[in-house]
């Protein structure tokens, strides 16, 4: 498109508007990339659950599957939808896959952020129960590894840490902090990964071949890049399930404490979360499995990146401890320019 | 169990609009212009349309593979191109801000689909077209060669829908590509109506900001050729105004980008 303007009735062009409109653009803050991240991670969702595979009634056989080893007060609702979605699977799943769409729009569009962020708190809740069996939490089956404690649980916790609030983000020592509060974001944080530390020592996960046979698992139907390095990370576990498990709850103990250290410490500790993040991400679930077709979530290590970048210590946590420097700044500056 | 045909019409219909409004807003731009000043824009998009549809519904296939990838990888040769240019005066920053850069990952997406067929599947379409993804009368489903590379696109192509989404609400929007200062266009869009008021603002305070062209500047500074051909008073009419608002190219580029990103993941 050209700059043009009718001036005095006549018509001038004048370069490329849409370039000057992308310089216009004002640069999201910290926050809003998250949020747009965020919609970018649902929209990659809702598009995956237009596979032609969540049409058919293995889709619904999928969900029934997560019932086994739940307590019967949440497993029965889960086999009724299991059995809907299967006699219903294509209106269903069209219903489904469009409305993770339109979360995904939703929030990237700034007016109908809120409504969205709102909306996909409850639809999040609503999928971690009757779509993922609550992440198998509450069976012997939960490990950090392969996705507990459920991937979609963690899109209402960013979304519920991204809420658009009023905080300032000068004052703020990261992000998640804007919505919640320090206090309470902290303490999320804690549970998250504190409750990743139980399940890495789960008896389940101690077994010897219990990483091992995770990870081998994974590689069936994957490109062969990936199904190699699946085959051999699971051959250097083989056997070592024990050592394994205690030493990813140690590493999963640390990111859980680490937003409390100073931020130089906090620091390390995210970067720590994002690379084992990112490991459990490649190693334990193959990127959601999305390669190998047929996945309906790219699975919880994106999601605990993003997390994870929500927590970056800014330098609101130095100006917070001197309240003189904090004053010098501008009022309202932006995050971006103090992340 | 295919994807149910009912939403690859809708998809290719969507695509068709898109098709059908870049050829609108190309026969506008020239009409009410002169010329269109980024009518490679509109061509890609226009092709694209067509061609997507044709890939979603076998009944819309226009033209040959072969011819596909020629066209794609010609349109993934300009934009990148436009690119590396942009680059140049850019920097790095051309990666996330950058006008051309969505549209390059948009032909290099097309040309990969095109490309990555599956063998199979090339033979079921008979070499004539892609065939619908539907896959036609109960031909296997097609699939991508490298889905790995299906999937960055993926990832790349959602990211530019939300950054799209988000320019297109957010403050910065008002400096649209198109706008009218010194009238008020009775049915124009909110998005021209908003940067005719941006315009006239900075013309009354003088304080220049980018992407807002003040009446002088506009009249007198510039390419003066680009007003060449457009009679003293003359307006676009409001269906004009709004196929070359901003909005109607954000748009179509976000209405591409989800089915652009939903066919390689259906295909992966």
């Amino acid at each position: 498109m050209s700059d043009i303007a009718i001036a005095g009735g006549r018509v001038a062009r004048r370069g490329s508007a849409s370039a000057d409109a992308v310089d216009s653009w004002q640069r999201p803050d910290t926050r809003r990339v998250l949020q747009l991240c965020l919609a970018a991670i649902w929209l990659l969702d809702g598009v995956l659950q237009y596979q032609s595979f969540m049409f058919s009634k293995g889709f619904g056989q999928m969900l029934a599957g997560t019932a086994p080893g739940n307590p019967g007060a949440i497993a029965s609702p889960i086999t009724w939808d299991a059995r809907l979605v299967e006699h219903h699977a294509v209106l269903l799943n069209s219903i489904f896959a469009t409305i993770q769409v339109l979360l995904a729009l939703g929030i990237a569009f700034r007016p109908t952020v809120r409504v969205a962020l709102a909306a996909s708190i409850a639809w999040a809740l609503g999928v971690w129960w009757f779509g993922e069996g609550l992440g198998e939490v509450l069976t012997p089956a939960a490990s950090p590894v392969n996705g507990a404690p459920g991937a979609v649980i963690i899109y209402a916790l960013l979304a519920v840490l991204l809420w658009p609030s009023d905080r300032d983000a000068a004052t703020v020592p990261f992000p998640a902090a804007r919505a919640a509060g320090a206090q309470v974001a902290r303490a999320l944080w804690l549970v998250l990964w504190g409750s990743l530390v139980y399940f890495a020592l789960l008896p389940g996960n101690r077994a010897p071949q219990a990483l091992n046979g995770m990870i081998a698992g994974m590689a069936s139907g994957e490109p062969g890049w990936l199904a190699a390095l699946d085959n051999h990370a699971a051959a250097v576990l083989a056997h070592q399930g024990l050592a394994a498990s205690i030493v990813l709850a140690v590493v999963l103990a640390l990111i859980a404490v680490g937003v409390y250290l100073p931020r130089p410490a906090a620091r390390a500790m995210v970067v720590l979360a994002i690379v084992v993040a990112a490991v459990i991400w490649v190693f334990g679930e193959a990127f959601g499995a999305i390669l190998a077709g047929g996945a309906t979530d790219p699975n919880s290590g994106l999601l605990l990146i993003l997390l994870a970048a929500a927590y970056w210590p800014t330098r609101a946590a130095v100006t917070a401890v001197a309240p003189a420097q904090t004053a010098a700044q501008p009022a309202g500056g932006a995050e971006g320019a103090t992340a | 169990m295919m994807t149910p045909s009912w939403i690859l019409d809708i998809l290719a219909a969507l695509m068709l609009l898109v098709a059908a409004a870049s050829a609108g807003r190309l026969v506008a731009a020239r009409t009410w212009a002169g010329s269109s000043g980024e009518a490679d824009i509109d061509v890609a998009h226009l092709l694209m349309g067509i061609a997507m549809a044709g890939m979603l519904v076998a009944s819309l296939t226009t033209l040959p593979n072969d011819a596909w990838d020629v066209i794609f990888a010609l349109t993934t040769a300009w934009f990148g191109w436009r690119v590396y240019r942009e680059a140049g005066r850019q920097g790095s920053r051309v990666l996330a801000d950058g006008h051309h850069m969505p549209h390059l990952v948009h032909s290099a997406a097309m040309l990969y689909m095109f490309v990555a067929l599956s063998t199979p599947a090339m033979a079921g379409s008979g070499g004539g077209g892609m065939g619908g993804m539907g896959g036609g009368s109960g031909m296997a489903m097609q699939t991508l060669n490298a889905p790995v590379v299906a999937f960055i696109f993926v990832l790349w192509l959602s990211a530019y829908v939300v950054l799209d989404l988000d320019r297109l609400s957010g403050p910065g929007h008002a400096h649209g590509s198109y706008f009218f200062a010194g009238h008020s266009l009775a049915g124009a869009t909110a998005g021209v109506g908003s940067a005719s008021l941006a315009a006239v603002s900075a013309a009354r305070t003088g304080t220049g900001t980018s992407g807002v062209t003040a009446p002088d500047e506009a009249t007198d500074g510039g390419h003066p050729a680009a007003g060449d051909g457009v009679a003293a008073g003359s307006r676009p009419a409001p269906g004009s105004a709004f196929l070359l608002s901003p909005k109607v190219a954000a748009g179509c580029r976000i209405a591409m980008g989800v089915t652009m990103a939903f066919m390689l993941v259906i295909m992966i």
